[in-house]
């Protein structure tokens, strides 16, 4: 493993530094204006404010959701985990064909476009929509629409939804995402490449101004159709560095920050002052390690059980100090379709067991230990669980002669099929199909010559079967029953074990006790609305 | 002094062109997809092929080098692959940040590093020069996005003294919010600054014209700034122009720790986000700088000693 010099200073004076704060400072909770909310992210600069746009990163997506309304709105503070948990948005209404294959809204009447645009109208849907199925045009987040056959508006206020195979679940699918937004078309083709840094929407705030120095500005919109957000400004400033964000917050300018997702970074923020509040979502992310059945010992699944078995995921999830939880199957346990340990035969449960690992590494030949090459990402996330992952590894006797590299290396050697154990940090929305689809189905297996998709196991090839039993749950029309058949799949996966759910990974805000968001934050994106955030304490 | 100034531009020139190849070459290498990164990690490789022949990135290398080129001899760097704005408009913000940042702290290292590097040499062995020496040692040893924080928290989040991040707004807001970055990358700079006018002057010191001005009566003060000083400043120079070169190209993690605008944190996220178009553009920048420093410090050698002009 390569840990230079700089990474391990950098490391070091930030731990010093947060763990040196209760004896110069405590958190100042100081007093400031009631208009403006501030929230500091974990950024260098915004992207870009088109949610369409390629590039948008997690920052970006914090400002585009408040700028942007979707046809249907979660839940404040929680995944839709089932159809009929989803309600009205810019579309006041909808229904489902039987075969869940045509999906028509109706338009809430009278929403406005900020800075005088107009009213929204179905064309800005259809507009909005269209440019993610047209396969000419570069959108970011392309595979939720690959479903879409058509859309259609009969008249101004109902847009009509072809899709190609049902789904009971289209609205979390394709509606949840931040990329489901709706452009105003007529501030869209009149900004042209503008409005990614003058964006139109019809959300609770309006885009005000933006500059490397103090951040963006947006302002409620006092024509938004629940009505005007509770804080007239929200500020969002850009401080990618860890350091620099938590002494921000520390001092009281910041009332929120994006968290940093590593152990002892919730337990040190813990100890500077009980009174912080930390909103997490439940999964989060789900970090994944995917066996590439097609190298050496790894094609034996006695040495993949013995890896299982190894692995102590509530010993991993637990360093992280609340924010992470250990998984059982490759679908996070908040979701619909997910395997729970009491429903699973006992083989399958993978309890942590290192001697078992070890009686099935001597049954598999190799009673001397094994080395496995791998890489992994130096972000902080990714490096923690793979560093605990290799230590847990090494008392079998399994040795991962482990690489750090950085993070675009890292995902496009991935794509070249360089990897052996990938670990892999995915965000989903509650479609269990989906981390199936992406990574363990046969059309998305990897190449080595970049051609090939994110199935970095050869599932489906090595191990055929996986993709007949996908496309007769993608098929299901009925909800209850497709997921039935994913918790099939589940079990079939946890059989053949070419990708092991490690843990889920919160993404946390440390917000200051005078701002109050006005709902918890139980699951959900990593983004979540800040109309309802009020300051409760000048 | 013309002639001079030509000459040494002319001489940048395939100083230049290397640079430029070996950046167009080092970007192509290293991996890393840019469009992986804008289209994310679920990316179809037909979306990833789309974006690539939008961006350029699928045209045969020679043409995307001999486009390079043009590019930079008529200033036109196009836009960022990432977040689509123009190059020169995101240099053109942040350079500023960055060259203030650099001049701050180098003339903090020289109002006090060259006055402290005198004293040390004159009280030899004593306490100023045992002083320097510890002083020293504590400036290279401490590493700057360290002291930094450590300076943020003391004088910016206890003692309230100066702002926690940013880059001000307005010139007094811009100094204000300059003031503790530049104090930061000034402490290397004055232990690097100190230790060399001591061993300059120590070494001038010693020669025979400085003896003959001691024994002509001249005052202690004319005899070390007049007569000493003045010929030990050609090293200085020197590692004045170095200095302020690493502190151009080395303030990254000073403008991250202090949330700072910069070219160097702007650099940083362009490698991180495999941004072809705006790393070349802030790396033909930087190249820029270290031809006119360059060239500022060989106009100083020729102000300092005129001999050398001639």
């Amino acid at each position: 493993m390569n840990i230079t010099r700089r990474n391990l200073l950098a490391t070091s004076a930030a731990g010093i530094v947060v763990a040196s704060l209760p004896a110069g400072a405590s958190v100042a909770f100081a007093q400031k204006a009631n208009d403006t909310i501030t929230f500091a992210v974990a950024a260098r600069s915004s992207n870009s404010l088109n949610p369409q746009e390629v590039g948008l990163s997690g920052a970006d997506n914090w400002a585009v959701y408040q700028i942007f309304d979707r046809l249907v709105n979660l839940p404040a503070g929680q995944w839709a985990k089932e159809p009929q948990d989803y309600l009205p948005g810019l579309a006041e209404s909808w229904t489902v064909s039987e075969d869940a294959r045509t999906w028509t809204y109706k338009l809430r009447k009278g929403v406005k476009f900020h800075k005088e645009y107009g009213e929204l109208t179905s064309d800005d849907v259809v507009f909005s929509f269209r440019r993610h199925i047209d396969p000419k045009t570069v959108t970011n987040s392309k595979t939720f629409y690959t479903n879409i056959d058509s859309v259609e508006a009969p008249d101004a206020a109902t847009v009509v939804f072809m899709l190609k195979s049902p789904d009971p679940l289209f609205n979390t699918s394709c509606h949840s995402h931040v990329s489901a937004s709706i452009l105003c078309k007529k501030a869209f083709e009149e900004k042209g490449a503008d409005f990614s840094k003058d964006p139109i929407g019809s959300g609770a705030y309006q885009f005000e101004s933006l500059d490397s120095s103090q951040g963006m500005l947006l302002t409620a919109f006092p024509q938004y159709f629940d009505g005007p957000a509770n804080t007239e400004k929200v500020r969002i400033r850009y401080i990618s560095d860890t350091t620099a964000r938590t002494l921000a917050f520390a001092s009281g300018d910041i009332d929120m920050i994006e968290g940093v997702r590593s152990p002892g970074w919730m337990d040190t923020m813990r100890g500077q002052s009980s009174e912080t509040i930390f909103d997490a979502t439940a999964p989060g992310s789900l970090n994944s390690l995917a066996i590439n059945l097609t190298r050496g010992p790894l094609k034996d699944v006695r040495v993949r059980k013995a890896i299982r078995y190894a692995i102590d995921a509530t010993a991993i999830a637990g360093a992280f100090g609340g924010i992470a939880a250990p998984m059982i199957g490759v679908v996070a346990s908040q979701f619909p379709g997910a395997v729970r340990a009491e429903d699973l035969p006992e083989d399958l449960r993978y309890a942590y067991d290192p001697e078992k690992a070890t009686a099935l590494l001597a049954e598999a030949g190799f009673a001397g230990g094994l080395t496995i090459p791998c890489y992994v990402s130096q972000r902080e996330d990714y490096a923690s669980i793979m560093l605990m992952i290799q230590e847990q590894l090494r008392a079998v006797n399994i040795n991962l002669d482990l690489k750090m590299i950085d993070h675009a290396t890292f995902h496009s050697d991935n794509r070249l099929d360089k990897n052996t154990l990938a670990l892999w940090s995915s965000s989903y929305s509650p479609v269990p199909t989906q981390i199936i689809s992406d990574q363990l189905a046969r059309s998305f297996e990897v190449k080595s010559d970049g051609t090939g998709g994110t199935n970095f196991a050869h599932y489906g090839t090595a191990i055929p079967g996986i993709d007949d039993m996908l496309n007769t749950t993608l098929a299901e029309p009925d909800f209850d029953k497709r997921m039935a058949l994913v918790q099939g799949m589940e079990k079939q996966i946890l059989a053949d074990l070419p990708l092991l759910g490690i843990v889920t990974l919160s993404y946390v805000v440390a917000r200051n006790p005078r701002v109050d968001i006005g709902f918890k934050v139980e699951s959900g994106p990593a983004y979540w609305p800040l109309r309802h955030a009020k300051i409760v304490q000048a | 002094m013309p002639s001079l100034i030509a000459s040494k531009l002319l001489d940048a020139i395939p100083t230049l062109w290397l640079v430029l190849t070996l950046v167009f070459v080092a970007l192509r290498i290293l991996p890393g997809d840019p469009a992986l990164v804008a289209l994310g990690d679920f990316a179809t490789p037909e979306q990833l092929a789309l974006f690539r022949e939008q961006a350029g990135l699928d045209a045969p290398l020679w043409q995307q080098y001999f486009a390079f080129l043009w590019d930079v001899v008529t200033f036109d760097f196009g836009n960022s692959l990432i977040t689509k704005e123009s190059v020169a408009g995101v240099i053109g913000y942040n350079l500023p940040f960055t060259v203030a940042l650099a001049i701050g702290a180098t003339a903090i290292g020289v109002i006090i590093g060259v006055p402290f590097g005198v004293l040390a040499a004159v009280r030899k062995n004593k306490a100023p020069d045992q002083g320097m020496r510890v002083f020293s040692l504590v400036g290279y040893a401490i590493p700057d996005f360290y002291l930094g924080a450590v300076l943020l928290i003391v004088f910016a989040l206890n003692l309230k003294l100066f702002p926690i991040n940013g880059g001000g707004e307005g010139f007094w807001g811009q100094l204000y919010h300059l003031a503790l970055p530049a104090i930061t990358l000034a402490v290397l700079k004055i232990a690097f600054l100190g230790r060399l006018t001591r061993t300059a002057l120590l070494e001038v010191l010693s020669k025979d014209y400085v003896r003959t001005a001691k024994a002509k009566g001249a005052p202690p003060k004319t005899v070390i700034y007049k007569h000493a000083l003045r010929n030990a400043l050609l090293p200085i120079v020197t590692g004045l122009g170095l200095s302020l070169l690493a502190t151009l190209s080395g303030a990254v993690a000073v403008e991250l720790v202090f949330n700072r605008p910069g070219l160097g944190s702007t650099l940083i996220k362009a490698i991180a986000e495999r941004d072809y178009t705006l790393i070349q553009g802030a790396v033909v920048v930087f190249a820029l700088m270290v031809v006119v420093v360059n060239l500022l410090v060989d106009v100083l050698y020729t102000i300092i000693d005129p001999r050398l002009g001639s």
